[in-house]
């Protein structure tokens, strides 16, 4: 298990746990990333925020959120 | 005839739902704040077949809970008596997400349609949805809509005015999970039960819980309507619901069901995508393909700084080319005012009161008009395509090292249009702190209203390079708000936080005319307004000091109560290169709106069109016979670029922060940064010359 903030641009994760505050879990949570989420990286930057693709939607997410995610490869279908 | 049907628009961020809500009711609308919360309300009416409809647009939302403002204020008006139908827009091209907010808005229990939005990018795209099974799913009615193309809209009235005595009345067929008989047995023991009322049903375990919650409610609260919806809210303890209507029942609330509630809704949604998407992603977005671009590792950056500099390279010369017309019809009009009042002998003191106070003051800022409408055009098509967002995602690293989020930078680049919305725009930054410096910094972004200074002492004093003179105070503005940033972030580097930038990046799609024209009429309106009121009351009031003495009407102006306050503040400005009575009285002025230090100037020179080529002159040669060179107009123009935002500005900072401690703050550092930069600026230049 890596966090999103290690995943490589171009894979489907899968989400395994947030461990986030509250108020930030709630957001994720009404965008649809929640545990057992597929996601999908479609660009990063080798430091800071990256672009994923969560349930047909793109956001950019920063380092703060990215490295709090814990995440394993192998999605159902690549997301893009 | 019947009475007036209130219809909420309610929807995802990005959803064309403001598209949709402008394509009924036009530029008509009424904006103002949600009782009691600075959330935007719009409301417009419009007539259709002999029935008044009163529209609504809710702010946009992902979700229903209570966490943000914005979702708050959508559901108490939700469930609110005020609201006969809901239609909820939704995105056709990203149903999955959209439909949780759908399937939160059907729990609550009012009448709901649901408005496919952007049909017409769902078939470019080779996607097919099913609309005879996604209404059979969801059980309510289903009408697909163009809001750019205008198709389906009478029809989604129609449904509207149909639909809005019923609940949910279709019959509903639903199957929860496989049909495979043994996995999911646990299921189905509820489905039969509550099918007929319900989209979602939820597994036993919740179902229990609710059958538990609804008998207890309604012998506690008899006056509530949807008693499913409350139960649910419950189970999930949702701090409104909770405290509001608390009930006893240790069985069923001991732990929290949000998680469980949550997850459930999702799985029903991916079961229905599943069942009535068509095609699915057959043909790889064009988004994609432009982000590979735009928001390229190297390139993203490079190319947003040559997108407002194009941004404002059409500003300066497309906007100069329409103002030419705009002088000549104010030239003609204010030389046929003056003749024809001298033919009529009115007095010279009511001539003059018109033609060198209002009609110089206003109708000179009324040339820069051309300007500011390209510069607004500009901002309303970055914002429109989808590109805004990503300017987020570029900056994001550049704002980390500064503290910020990169979605900080929004509010930074609608600072060029204008300070009071980039102001509000701060509201999406969660973090208070991350608000308080995005608003501290954002009045350093040079505002449109700033332009007709530059635009004006630019041309006067480096004809040559005009251009690149006002340019350059852009760049200055943005290089002091980015170096004030790093400052306090290094005061206040415990407090930050992790960098927590989270922000959709909606498809890119060709920007809807309408939406854009409607955006940029409201700045038109909002300069026209400030024109006609607060320019108009500063030009009186300037021509009024300045005309005026103790010993009465005076036609020597260094006699003038306008001299007399100016030479006092003299000495405060003296040092950085504007130790000029009249610029000092100007720039006094100019904190009402920086357009008047223009219009003052106007008055103060008595020109009557200031922005023509005789008027630059004559303002020329009063300067120069003052000795105001090149170095005081750079001077002045950083210092208006700097000070104080205008009064309009700071009644936001007030009404956002609710402190007027905070807003004084704001002032008085504007003006020591405004002080600082200036003399570097003037003895840096001193020493080159």
């Amino acid at each position: 298990m890596i966090t999103l903030q290690e995943a490589e641009a171009g894979v489907a994760y899968r989400v395994k746990e947030l461990s986030l505050p509250v108020n930030l879990e709630r957001r994720l949570e009404a965008l649809g990333l929640i545990e057992g989420s597929e996601i999908f990286v479609l660009r990063k930057k080798r430091r800071g925020a990256m672009i994923v693709k969560v349930r047909g939607t793109r956001f950019a997410v920063g380092y703060g959120i990215s490295s709090h995610i814990s995440v394993e490869k192998g999605g159902l279908s690549c997301g893009a | 005839m019947a009475h007036e049907v209130s219809i909420g628009f309610v929807g995802n961020p990005n959803c064309g739902k403001t598209t949709l809500f402008n394509a009924y009711t036009g530029a008509n609308l009424k904006v103002a704040n949600w009782p009691g919360v600075t959330v935007e309300k719009k409301e417009g009416s419009f007539r259709f077949h002999d029935q008044e409809y009163r529209l609504v647009d809710l702010p946009g939302t992902y979700s229903l809970t209570s966490y943000t403002m914005e979702e708050q204020v959508t559901r108490q008006y939700i469930l609110s008596d005020e609201v006969d139908v809901i239609i909820d827009v939704a995105d056709a091209s990203s149903l999955e997400r959209n439909l949780y907010l759908t399937l939160q808005l059907i729990e609550l229990g009012k009448p709901v349609i649901l408005a496919l939005n952007m049909m017409d990018i769902v078939e470019k795209r080779g996607m097919e949805i099913d609309l005879h099974r996604l209404p059979e799913m969801l059980g309510i009615p289903v009408i697909p809509v163009s809001a750019r193309r205008k198709t389906g809209l009478d029809i989604l009235m129609h449904a509207a005015a149909h639909h809005r005595n019923q609940g949910h009345d279709l019959p509903l067929i639903h199957h929860h999970g496989n049909d495979g008989p043994e996995e999911h047995t646990e299921q189905t023991r509820h489905q039969h039960q509550h099918h007929k009322e319900f989209a979602m049903v939820y597994s036993d375990e919740i179902e229990d819980k609710i059958d538990l919650l609804i008998p207890l409610l309604r012998k506690n609260y008899p006056e509530l309507q949807n008693y499913r919806w409350h139960a649910l809210k419950l189970l999930e303890h949702d701090p409104e619901i909770s405290s509001r209507y608390p009930v006893e029942c240790p069985e069923a609330l001991s732990k929290s069901y949000e998680k469980e509630i949550i997850n459930q809704k999702y799985d029903f949604i991916d079961e229905i995508v599943q069942e009535v998407l068509v095609n699915k992603e057959k043909k790889a977005a064009i988004t994609d393909k432009a982000d590979s671009i735009l928001t390229h590792k190297w390139f993203g950056l490079p190319i947003f700084l040559l997108i407002m500099a194009l941004v404002f390279f059409f500003t300066f010369t497309v906007g100069d080319w329409l103002k030419g017309y705009f002088e000549m019809g104010l030239e003609l009009f204010s030389g046929g005012v003056r003749t024809g009042l001298e033919t009529l002998s009115v007095s010279p003191l009511v001539i003059s009161l018109l033609v060198d106070g209002i009609i110089a003051g206003v109708g000179g800022i009324l040339t820069f008009l051309p300007n500011i409408l390209i510069l607004f055009l500009a901002l309303a098509f970055l914002e429109d395509s989808g590109y805004m967002a990503r300017v987020a995602y570029v900056m994001d690293s550049i704002m980390g090292k500064l503290g910020l989020s990169g979605r900080s930078f929004i509010p930074m680049v609608l600072g060029f249009g204008c300070t009071v919305p980039a102001i509000m725009a701060s509201r999406a930054l969660e973090n208070k702190r991350d608000r308080y410096k995005t608003m501290l910094i954002t009045p350093f972004m040079s505002c449109s209203a700033r332009l007709p200074i530059y635009v004006l002492f630019s041309q006067l004093f480096f004809p040559q390079c005009a251009m690149l003179a006002a340019y350059s105070m852009y760049l200055l503005g943005l290089l002091v708000a980015i170096l004030c940033a790093f400052l306090i972030h290094l005061f206040d580097k415990k407090h930050t936080k992790e960098n927590a930038l989270l922000i959709e990046l909606p498809e890119y799609k060709a920007p809807s005319a309408r939406t854009i024209f409607i955006y940029v009429w409201e700045k038109v309106k909002d300069y026209l307004t400030k024109a006609g009121t607060t320019i108009f009351i500063a030009s009186i009031l300037m021509w009024f000091l300045l005309n005026f003495g103790p010993n009465g009407y005076s036609e020597d102006m260094s006699q003038t109560f306008g001299s007399m306050i100016g030479r006092w503040i003299v000495p405060f400005f003296a040092p950085i290169g504007l130790g000029f009575w009249q610029i000092v009285v100007a720039l006094i002025a100019g904190i009402s709106a920086k357009e008047v230090v223009v219009s003052s100037c106007a008055v103060l020179f008595g020109i009557s069109n200031i922005n023509s080529a005789a008027g630059m002159s004559a303002i020329l040669g009063s300067l120069g016979a003052m000795g105001f060179g090149p170095l005081n107009a750079y001077a002045l123009m950083t210092f208006s670029l700097l000070y104080v935002p205008c009064a309009a500005t700071l009644a936001t900072i007030k009404k956002e922060t609710n402190s007027w401690g905070w807003t004084g703050f704001v002032a008085l550092f504007q003006i020591a940064v405004a002080w600082g930069v200036t003399f570097l600026v003037y003895h840096i230049g001193l020493l080159l010359i």
